[in-house]
Protein backbone atom coordinates (compact mmCIF):
# COMPACT_ATOMS: atom_id res chain seq x y z
CA UNK A 1 0.00 0.00 0.00
CA UNK A 2 1.41 3.38 -1.00
CA UNK A 3 2.57 5.47 1.96
CA UNK A 4 0.82 8.58 0.68
CA UNK A 5 -2.52 6.89 0.14
CA UNK A 6 -5.10 6.98 2.89
CA UNK A 7 -6.91 4.02 1.36
CA UNK A 8 -7.04 0.55 2.81
CA UNK A 9 -7.16 -2.29 0.32
CA UNK A 10 -9.74 -4.87 1.31
CA UNK A 11 -9.51 -8.47 0.26
CA UNK A 12 -12.47 -10.83 0.19
CA UNK A 13 -13.03 -14.07 -1.61
CA UNK A 14 -15.19 -12.35 -4.20
CA UNK A 15 -12.68 -9.62 -4.93
CA UNK A 16 -9.54 -10.31 -6.80
CA UNK A 17 -6.69 -8.58 -5.00
CA UNK A 18 -5.34 -6.02 -7.38
CA UNK A 19 -1.99 -4.34 -7.02
CA UNK A 20 -0.82 -1.72 -9.45
CA UNK A 21 2.21 -3.30 -11.14
CA UNK A 22 4.71 -0.72 -9.85
CA UNK A 23 3.87 -1.51 -6.21
CA UNK A 24 4.31 -5.25 -6.39
CA UNK A 25 6.34 -6.33 -9.39
CA UNK A 26 5.67 -9.81 -10.53
CA UNK A 27 2.12 -9.91 -9.14
CA UNK A 28 -0.20 -11.33 -11.73
CA UNK A 29 -3.35 -9.44 -12.50
CA UNK A 30 -6.32 -11.46 -13.63
CA UNK A 31 -8.61 -10.12 -16.27
CA UNK A 32 -11.73 -8.79 -14.66
CA UNK A 33 -14.76 -7.17 -16.14
CA UNK A 34 -16.68 -4.83 -13.94
CA UNK A 35 -19.72 -5.08 -16.18
CA UNK A 36 -20.10 -8.84 -16.22
CA UNK A 37 -19.30 -10.19 -12.78
CA UNK A 38 -22.26 -10.59 -10.47
CA UNK A 39 -20.37 -9.32 -7.47
CA UNK A 40 -18.41 -6.11 -7.46
CA UNK A 41 -14.66 -6.16 -7.96
CA UNK A 42 -12.21 -3.30 -7.69
CA UNK A 43 -13.85 -2.12 -4.50
CA UNK A 44 -11.61 -0.58 -1.90
CA UNK A 45 -12.50 0.23 1.66
CA UNK A 46 -12.45 4.00 2.13
CA UNK A 47 -11.14 4.95 5.54
CA UNK A 48 -12.00 8.21 7.27
CA UNK A 49 -10.53 9.45 10.52
CA UNK A 50 -13.85 10.62 11.90
CA UNK A 51 -15.59 7.54 13.29
CA UNK A 52 -18.26 6.21 15.59
CA UNK A 53 -16.50 7.19 18.86
CA UNK A 54 -16.39 10.86 17.78
CA UNK A 55 -20.05 10.88 16.79
CA UNK A 56 -21.06 9.18 20.02
CA UNK A 57 -19.17 11.81 21.99
CA UNK A 58 -21.02 14.54 20.11
CA UNK A 59 -24.39 12.90 20.84
CA UNK A 60 -23.54 11.72 24.35
CA UNK A 61 -24.94 8.26 23.72
CA UNK A 62 -23.86 4.96 22.15
CA UNK A 63 -25.19 3.78 18.82
CA UNK A 64 -27.08 0.50 18.80
CA UNK A 65 -29.99 -1.32 17.21
CA UNK A 66 -33.17 -2.09 19.14
CA UNK A 67 -34.82 -4.79 17.03
CA UNK A 68 -38.51 -5.23 17.86
CA UNK A 69 -40.00 -8.49 16.60
CA UNK A 70 -43.43 -10.04 16.95
CA UNK A 71 -46.72 -10.89 15.25
CA UNK A 72 -48.71 -8.35 13.32
CA UNK A 73 -50.74 -6.38 15.87
CA UNK A 74 -48.45 -7.27 18.79
CA UNK A 75 -47.61 -3.59 19.31
CA UNK A 76 -44.23 -3.21 17.65
CA UNK A 77 -44.84 0.16 16.01
CA UNK A 78 -46.59 1.41 19.14
CA UNK A 79 -43.59 0.50 21.27
CA UNK A 80 -41.19 1.98 18.70
CA UNK A 81 -43.02 5.31 18.85
CA UNK A 82 -43.28 5.46 22.64
CA UNK A 83 -39.62 4.43 22.98
CA UNK A 84 -38.59 7.15 20.55
CA UNK A 85 -40.59 9.72 22.56
CA UNK A 86 -39.04 8.63 25.83
CA UNK A 87 -35.54 8.77 24.43
CA UNK A 88 -36.17 12.18 22.87
CA UNK A 89 -37.37 13.54 26.20
CA UNK A 90 -33.99 12.45 27.61
CA UNK A 91 -32.16 14.29 24.82
CA UNK A 92 -31.21 11.11 22.97
CA UNK A 93 -31.32 10.78 19.20
CA UNK A 94 -33.16 7.76 17.86
CA UNK A 95 -34.68 6.79 14.54
CA UNK A 96 -37.35 4.26 13.69
CA UNK A 97 -37.01 1.87 10.78
CA UNK A 98 -40.55 0.57 10.44
CA UNK A 99 -41.04 -2.47 8.20
CA UNK A 100 -44.11 -1.00 6.55
CA UNK A 101 -42.50 2.44 6.02
CA UNK A 102 -39.38 0.92 4.48
CA UNK A 103 -41.58 -0.99 2.05
CA UNK A 104 -42.67 2.42 0.72
CA UNK A 105 -39.10 3.36 -0.16
CA UNK A 106 -35.91 1.32 0.01
CA UNK A 107 -37.76 -2.00 -0.09
CA UNK A 108 -40.56 -1.08 -2.45
CA UNK A 109 -39.34 -3.67 -4.95
CA UNK A 110 -39.92 -6.51 -2.47
CA UNK A 111 -43.03 -8.61 -1.81
CA UNK A 112 -43.86 -11.14 0.91
CA UNK A 113 -42.58 -14.43 -0.45
CA UNK A 114 -39.90 -16.04 1.71
CA UNK A 115 -36.88 -14.78 -0.21
CA UNK A 116 -38.29 -11.25 -0.33
CA UNK A 117 -38.89 -11.30 3.44
CA UNK A 118 -35.29 -12.40 3.90
CA UNK A 119 -33.99 -9.62 1.66
CA UNK A 120 -36.28 -7.09 3.39
CA UNK A 121 -34.75 -8.02 6.71
CA UNK A 122 -31.21 -8.14 5.37
CA UNK A 123 -31.48 -4.64 3.94
CA UNK A 124 -33.14 -3.33 7.10
CA UNK A 125 -30.32 -4.88 9.15
CA UNK A 126 -27.67 -3.25 6.97
CA UNK A 127 -29.35 0.14 7.23
CA UNK A 128 -29.80 -0.22 10.98
CA UNK A 129 -26.08 -0.98 11.19
CA UNK A 130 -25.32 2.29 9.37
CA UNK A 131 -27.57 4.24 11.75
CA UNK A 132 -25.91 2.63 14.78
CA UNK A 133 -22.53 3.49 13.28
CA UNK A 134 -23.76 7.07 12.91
CA UNK A 135 -24.27 7.03 16.70
CA UNK A 136 -28.06 6.77 16.75
CA UNK A 137 -30.26 4.43 18.74
CA UNK A 138 -31.93 2.80 15.77
CA UNK A 139 -35.28 1.18 16.50
CA UNK A 140 -36.23 -1.44 13.92
CA UNK A 141 -39.83 -2.58 14.00
CA UNK A 142 -40.65 -5.54 11.76
CA UNK A 143 -42.46 -8.85 12.15
CA UNK A 144 -39.14 -10.52 11.09
CA UNK A 145 -40.62 -13.97 11.60
CA UNK A 146 -37.64 -16.18 10.82
CA UNK A 147 -34.98 -16.76 13.45
CA UNK A 148 -32.20 -17.19 10.93
CA UNK A 149 -32.85 -13.78 9.38
CA UNK A 150 -32.87 -12.01 12.75
CA UNK A 151 -29.66 -13.80 13.71
CA UNK A 152 -28.07 -12.63 10.47
CA UNK A 153 -28.81 -9.04 11.51
CA UNK A 154 -27.44 -9.68 14.99
CA UNK A 155 -24.21 -10.92 13.42
CA UNK A 156 -23.87 -7.67 11.45
CA UNK A 157 -23.39 -5.69 14.65
CA UNK A 158 -20.32 -6.00 16.79
CA UNK A 159 -20.02 -5.61 20.54
CA UNK A 160 -23.53 -6.78 21.44
CA UNK A 161 -25.05 -3.63 19.99
CA UNK A 162 -28.06 -5.62 18.77
CA UNK A 163 -30.86 -5.59 21.33
CA UNK A 164 -33.70 -7.95 20.41
CA UNK A 165 -37.09 -7.08 21.91
CA UNK A 166 -39.70 -9.81 21.58
CA UNK A 167 -43.32 -8.67 21.69
CA UNK A 168 -44.66 -11.92 23.13
CA UNK A 169 -48.38 -11.31 22.72
CA UNK A 170 -50.78 -14.19 22.12
CA UNK A 171 -52.13 -14.63 18.60
CA UNK A 172 -55.66 -14.27 19.98
CA UNK A 173 -54.86 -10.80 21.35
CA UNK A 174 -53.21 -9.68 18.11
CA UNK A 175 -56.13 -11.03 16.11
CA UNK A 176 -58.66 -9.33 18.39
CA UNK A 177 -56.87 -6.03 17.84
CA UNK A 178 -56.41 -6.59 14.10
CA UNK A 179 -55.39 -2.94 13.61
CA UNK A 180 -55.07 -3.24 9.83
CA UNK A 181 -57.89 -5.74 9.21
CA UNK A 182 -55.36 -8.26 7.97
CA UNK A 183 -56.23 -11.20 10.20
CA UNK A 184 -59.82 -11.06 8.94
CA UNK A 185 -58.60 -11.09 5.37
CA UNK A 186 -56.16 -13.90 6.14
CA UNK A 187 -58.85 -16.03 7.84
CA UNK A 188 -61.09 -15.45 4.82
CA UNK A 189 -58.27 -16.76 2.63
CA UNK A 190 -57.83 -13.40 0.89
CA UNK A 191 -54.22 -13.12 2.01
CA UNK A 192 -51.95 -16.11 1.70
CA UNK A 193 -48.81 -16.67 3.75
CA UNK A 194 -49.83 -14.35 6.56
CA UNK A 195 -47.63 -14.71 9.64
CA UNK A 196 -49.41 -16.44 12.48
CA UNK A 197 -52.18 -17.83 10.26
CA UNK A 198 -50.55 -19.73 7.43
CA UNK A 199 -46.92 -18.73 7.78
CA UNK A 200 -44.81 -19.43 10.84
CA UNK A 201 -43.50 -17.04 13.45
CA UNK A 202 -40.35 -18.39 15.10
CA UNK A 203 -40.01 -16.81 18.55
CA UNK A 204 -36.54 -15.72 19.66
CA UNK A 205 -34.63 -18.13 21.88
CA UNK A 206 -32.31 -15.57 23.47
CA UNK A 207 -33.73 -12.12 23.20
CA UNK A 208 -32.44 -9.33 25.44
CA UNK A 209 -35.92 -8.09 26.37
CA UNK A 210 -39.28 -9.85 26.34
CA UNK A 211 -42.50 -7.87 26.60
CA UNK A 212 -45.53 -9.92 27.60
CA UNK A 213 -48.85 -9.70 29.35
CA UNK A 214 -48.83 -9.24 33.08
CA UNK A 215 -51.61 -11.38 34.59
CA UNK A 216 -53.41 -11.30 31.26
CA UNK A 217 -53.06 -7.54 30.88
CA UNK A 218 -50.86 -5.96 28.23
CA UNK A 219 -48.49 -3.29 29.62
CA UNK A 220 -49.08 0.27 28.44
CA UNK A 221 -46.83 1.76 25.75
CA UNK A 222 -45.27 3.96 28.43
CA UNK A 223 -44.43 0.99 30.66
CA UNK A 224 -43.07 -1.02 27.72
CA UNK A 225 -40.87 1.87 26.65
CA UNK A 226 -39.67 2.26 30.22
CA UNK A 227 -38.50 -1.35 30.28
CA UNK A 228 -36.39 -0.81 27.16
CA UNK A 229 -35.02 2.54 28.35
CA UNK A 230 -33.97 0.95 31.68
CA UNK A 231 -32.13 -1.74 29.79
CA UNK A 232 -30.36 0.83 27.59
CA UNK A 233 -29.44 2.89 30.64
CA UNK A 234 -28.13 -0.12 32.51
CA UNK A 235 -25.95 -1.17 29.60
CA UNK A 236 -24.51 2.31 29.15
CA UNK A 237 -26.13 3.31 25.86
CA UNK A 238 -27.54 6.58 27.20
CA UNK A 239 -24.15 8.08 27.86
CA UNK A 240 -20.87 8.20 26.04
CA UNK B 1 -57.59 -9.78 -8.77
CA UNK B 2 -61.05 -10.20 -10.32
CA UNK B 3 -64.15 -8.14 -9.81
CA UNK B 4 -65.69 -10.59 -7.31
CA UNK B 5 -62.60 -10.51 -5.09
CA UNK B 6 -62.46 -6.74 -5.28
CA UNK B 7 -66.14 -6.46 -4.32
CA UNK B 8 -65.70 -8.84 -1.39
CA UNK B 9 -62.74 -6.91 -0.07
CA UNK B 10 -64.55 -3.59 -0.47
CA UNK B 11 -67.48 -5.06 1.48
CA UNK B 12 -65.19 -6.40 4.20
CA UNK B 13 -63.46 -3.06 4.54
CA UNK B 14 -66.84 -1.30 4.71
CA UNK B 15 -68.01 -3.70 7.44
CA UNK B 16 -64.77 -3.22 9.35
CA UNK B 17 -65.15 0.53 9.10
CA UNK B 18 -61.83 0.68 7.30
CA UNK B 19 -61.03 3.13 4.58
CA UNK B 20 -59.51 1.42 1.57
CA UNK B 21 -56.90 4.14 1.40
CA UNK B 22 -55.61 3.10 4.85
CA UNK B 23 -53.96 0.13 3.27
CA UNK B 24 -51.88 0.81 0.24
CA UNK B 25 -50.23 -1.24 -2.40
CA UNK B 26 -46.69 -0.22 -3.10
CA UNK B 27 -44.91 -2.01 -5.87
CA UNK B 28 -44.87 -5.62 -4.76
CA UNK B 29 -46.13 -5.04 -1.24
CA UNK B 30 -49.81 -5.04 -0.43
CA UNK B 31 -51.49 -4.22 2.86
CA UNK B 32 -48.83 -1.75 3.91
CA UNK B 33 -49.87 0.93 6.38
CA UNK B 34 -47.88 4.12 6.87
CA UNK B 35 -47.09 4.57 10.56
CA UNK B 36 -46.87 8.12 11.97
CA UNK B 37 -44.99 8.93 15.14
CA UNK B 38 -45.00 11.86 17.58
CA UNK B 39 -41.27 12.51 17.19
CA UNK B 40 -40.71 14.00 13.76
CA UNK B 41 -37.85 15.46 11.75
CA UNK B 42 -38.31 18.96 13.22
CA UNK B 43 -37.91 17.57 16.75
CA UNK B 44 -34.71 15.79 15.85
CA UNK B 45 -33.35 18.86 14.08
CA UNK B 46 -34.04 20.94 17.18
CA UNK B 47 -32.13 18.40 19.28
CA UNK B 48 -29.18 18.47 16.88
CA UNK B 49 -29.31 22.21 16.06
CA UNK B 50 -28.99 21.54 12.36
CA UNK B 51 -31.17 20.60 9.39
CA UNK B 52 -30.97 17.19 7.78
CA UNK B 53 -29.95 17.14 4.13
CA UNK B 54 -28.01 15.16 1.55
CA UNK B 55 -24.76 16.40 0.08
CA UNK B 56 -24.39 14.33 -3.07
CA UNK B 57 -20.80 14.39 -4.31
CA UNK B 58 -20.44 13.17 -7.88
CA UNK B 59 -17.45 12.90 -10.20
CA UNK B 60 -15.03 10.57 -11.95
CA UNK B 61 -13.02 7.96 -10.12
CA UNK B 62 -10.02 9.72 -8.62
CA UNK B 63 -11.64 13.16 -8.70
CA UNK B 64 -11.42 13.37 -4.89
CA UNK B 65 -14.93 12.54 -3.73
CA UNK B 66 -13.96 10.43 -0.70
CA UNK B 67 -11.19 12.85 0.25
CA UNK B 68 -13.53 15.84 0.20
CA UNK B 69 -16.28 13.86 1.98
CA UNK B 70 -13.86 13.18 4.84
CA UNK B 71 -12.61 16.76 5.02
CA UNK B 72 -16.18 18.06 5.01
CA UNK B 73 -17.23 15.61 7.69
CA UNK B 74 -14.31 16.59 9.95
CA UNK B 75 -14.91 20.28 9.46
CA UNK B 76 -18.62 19.99 10.26
CA UNK B 77 -17.85 17.83 13.30
CA UNK B 78 -15.52 20.52 14.63
CA UNK B 79 -18.54 22.86 14.43
CA UNK B 80 -20.59 20.38 16.49
CA UNK B 81 -22.63 19.08 13.56
CA UNK B 82 -23.56 15.45 13.05
CA UNK B 83 -22.71 14.01 9.65
CA UNK B 84 -22.52 10.58 8.13
CA UNK B 85 -20.74 9.47 4.95
CA UNK B 86 -22.26 6.96 2.57
CA UNK B 87 -19.30 5.99 0.42
CA UNK B 88 -20.13 4.05 -2.75
CA UNK B 89 -17.32 1.57 -2.19
CA UNK B 90 -18.16 1.01 1.49
CA UNK B 91 -21.87 0.48 0.84
CA UNK B 92 -20.94 -2.18 -1.73
CA UNK B 93 -19.41 -4.15 1.15
CA UNK B 94 -22.74 -4.26 3.01
CA UNK B 95 -26.18 -3.20 1.85
CA UNK B 96 -25.26 -3.37 -1.84
CA UNK B 97 -22.94 -6.36 -1.79
CA UNK B 98 -25.35 -8.24 -4.06
CA UNK B 99 -24.86 -5.69 -6.86
CA UNK B 100 -22.27 -5.52 -9.65
CA UNK B 101 -21.45 -2.84 -12.21
CA UNK B 102 -23.76 -3.53 -15.12
CA UNK B 103 -26.09 -0.64 -15.88
CA UNK B 104 -29.12 -1.92 -13.94
CA UNK B 105 -26.97 -2.73 -10.91
CA UNK B 106 -25.44 0.78 -10.98
CA UNK B 107 -28.96 2.18 -11.05
CA UNK B 108 -30.10 0.01 -8.17
CA UNK B 109 -26.91 0.88 -6.22
CA UNK B 110 -27.71 4.55 -6.55
CA UNK B 111 -31.43 4.08 -5.86
CA UNK B 112 -30.74 2.29 -2.58
CA UNK B 113 -28.14 4.82 -1.51
CA UNK B 114 -30.60 7.61 -2.33
CA UNK B 115 -33.25 5.95 -0.15
CA UNK B 116 -30.83 5.49 2.75
CA UNK B 117 -29.59 9.07 2.40
CA UNK B 118 -33.23 10.18 2.57
CA UNK B 119 -33.68 8.26 5.85
CA UNK B 120 -30.50 9.75 7.33
CA UNK B 121 -31.60 13.26 6.34
CA UNK B 122 -35.00 12.57 7.90
CA UNK B 123 -33.13 11.59 11.07
CA UNK B 124 -31.66 15.13 11.05
CA UNK B 125 -28.21 14.09 9.87
CA UNK B 126 -26.14 15.91 7.24
CA UNK B 127 -25.62 12.90 5.00
CA UNK B 128 -22.66 13.04 2.62
CA UNK B 129 -22.73 10.61 -0.28
CA UNK B 130 -19.60 9.94 -2.25
CA UNK B 131 -20.05 7.86 -5.37
CA UNK B 132 -19.31 8.25 -9.07
CA UNK B 133 -23.08 8.17 -9.90
CA UNK B 134 -22.40 8.68 -13.58
CA UNK B 135 -25.95 8.82 -14.98
CA UNK B 136 -28.01 12.01 -14.78
CA UNK B 137 -31.30 10.08 -14.61
CA UNK B 138 -30.23 8.21 -11.49
CA UNK B 139 -28.99 11.33 -9.70
CA UNK B 140 -32.24 13.12 -10.58
CA UNK B 141 -34.24 10.21 -9.18
CA UNK B 142 -32.43 10.64 -5.85
CA UNK B 143 -33.01 14.38 -5.93
CA UNK B 144 -36.73 13.72 -6.34
CA UNK B 145 -36.81 11.68 -3.11
CA UNK B 146 -36.03 14.71 -0.98
CA UNK B 147 -37.86 17.93 -0.18
CA UNK B 148 -36.78 20.84 -2.38
CA UNK B 149 -33.44 22.24 -1.33
CA UNK B 150 -32.42 19.28 0.83
CA UNK B 151 -30.56 17.56 -2.02
CA UNK B 152 -27.31 19.44 -2.55
CA UNK B 153 -25.40 18.18 -5.56
CA UNK B 154 -21.66 18.82 -5.54
CA UNK B 155 -19.97 18.22 -8.89
CA UNK B 156 -16.22 17.56 -8.73
CA UNK B 157 -15.30 18.92 -12.13
CA UNK B 158 -11.84 17.42 -12.50
CA UNK B 159 -10.47 16.61 -15.98
CA UNK B 160 -10.07 12.95 -16.84
CA UNK B 161 -6.34 13.49 -17.37
CA UNK B 162 -5.91 14.71 -13.80
CA UNK B 163 -7.95 11.80 -12.36
CA UNK B 164 -5.99 9.35 -14.47
CA UNK B 165 -2.66 10.82 -13.40
CA UNK B 166 -3.68 10.35 -9.76
CA UNK B 167 -5.14 6.87 -10.34
CA UNK B 168 -5.30 6.21 -6.56
CA UNK B 169 -6.61 2.67 -6.94
CA UNK B 170 -4.71 1.71 -10.09
CA UNK B 171 -7.95 1.29 -11.98
CA UNK B 172 -7.28 3.61 -14.93
CA UNK B 173 -4.13 1.61 -15.69
CA UNK B 174 -6.14 -1.58 -15.71
CA UNK B 175 -8.92 -0.02 -17.77
CA UNK B 176 -6.48 1.31 -20.40
CA UNK B 177 -4.90 -2.13 -20.57
CA UNK B 178 -8.34 -3.58 -21.25
CA UNK B 179 -8.29 -5.47 -17.97
CA UNK B 180 -11.46 -3.73 -16.75
CA UNK B 181 -14.43 -3.23 -19.04
CA UNK B 182 -17.10 -0.59 -18.61
CA UNK B 183 -14.97 1.72 -16.50
CA UNK B 184 -16.42 5.20 -16.14
CA UNK B 185 -14.52 7.79 -18.15
CA UNK B 186 -12.72 5.22 -20.29
CA UNK B 187 -15.35 3.00 -21.86
CA UNK B 188 -18.46 3.99 -19.93
CA UNK B 189 -19.90 7.48 -19.94
CA UNK B 190 -19.92 10.06 -17.19
CA UNK B 191 -22.81 12.47 -17.65
CA UNK B 192 -21.82 15.73 -15.93
CA UNK B 193 -24.59 17.50 -14.04
CA UNK B 194 -26.19 20.51 -15.75
CA UNK B 195 -27.20 22.39 -12.63
CA UNK B 196 -25.46 21.30 -9.46
CA UNK B 197 -25.81 23.47 -6.41
CA UNK B 198 -22.02 23.52 -6.05
CA UNK B 199 -19.28 22.96 -8.64
CA UNK B 200 -15.73 22.35 -7.46
CA UNK B 201 -13.58 22.95 -10.50
CA UNK B 202 -10.04 21.79 -11.03
CA UNK B 203 -8.11 23.62 -13.70
CA UNK B 204 -6.09 21.68 -16.20
CA UNK B 205 -3.18 24.14 -16.39
CA UNK B 206 0.15 22.75 -15.37
CA UNK B 207 1.37 24.15 -12.08
CA UNK B 208 -2.03 25.33 -10.93
CA UNK B 209 -2.87 24.03 -7.50
CA UNK B 210 -5.71 21.68 -7.02
CA UNK B 211 -8.37 23.12 -4.72
CA UNK B 212 -7.37 21.57 -1.41
CA UNK B 213 -9.86 19.27 0.31
CA UNK B 214 -10.18 21.77 3.16
CA UNK B 215 -10.91 24.67 0.78
CA UNK B 216 -13.45 22.50 -1.02
CA UNK B 217 -15.05 21.62 2.32
CA UNK B 218 -15.26 25.29 3.30
CA UNK B 219 -17.04 26.11 0.05
CA UNK B 220 -19.68 23.50 0.85
CA UNK B 221 -19.95 24.67 4.45
CA UNK B 222 -20.52 28.27 3.30
CA UNK B 223 -23.39 27.03 1.17
CA UNK B 224 -24.88 25.09 4.09
CA UNK B 225 -24.53 28.07 6.42
CA UNK B 226 -26.03 30.49 3.93
CA UNK B 227 -29.00 28.18 3.36
CA UNK B 228 -29.70 27.59 7.04
CA UNK B 229 -28.63 23.97 7.39
CA UNK B 230 -26.25 24.62 10.28
CA UNK B 231 -29.02 25.68 12.63
CA UNK B 232 -32.40 24.20 13.56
Amino acid sequence: MSSHSPLIYHHTNTIRFIHPPNFLPGKTIETVSMATLSNATNIFWQDCQLGKPERQKLLNQKGCVVWITGLSGSGKSTLACSLSSELHSRGKLSYILDGDNLRHGLNKDLGFKAEDRTENIRRTGEVAKLFADAGLICVASLISPYRRDRDTCRAMLPDSNFIEVYMNMPLSLCEARDPKGLYKLARAGKIKGFTGIDDPYEPPLNCEIEIKEDSGVCPTPYVMAGKVVSYLEEKGYLEC
Amino acid sequence: MNLIHLSLITLLHFLLGKNLSDLSTNGNSKNILWHECPIQKLDRQKLLQQKGCVIWITGLSGSGKSTIACALSRSLHSRGKLTYILDGDNIRHGLNRDLGFKAEDRSENIRRIGEVAKLLADAGIICITSLISPYQKDRDACRALLPKGDFIEVFLDVPLAVCEARDPKGLYKLARAGMIKGFTGIDDPYEPPCSSEIVLKQQQQKGSDCMSPNNAAEKVISYLEKNGYLRA
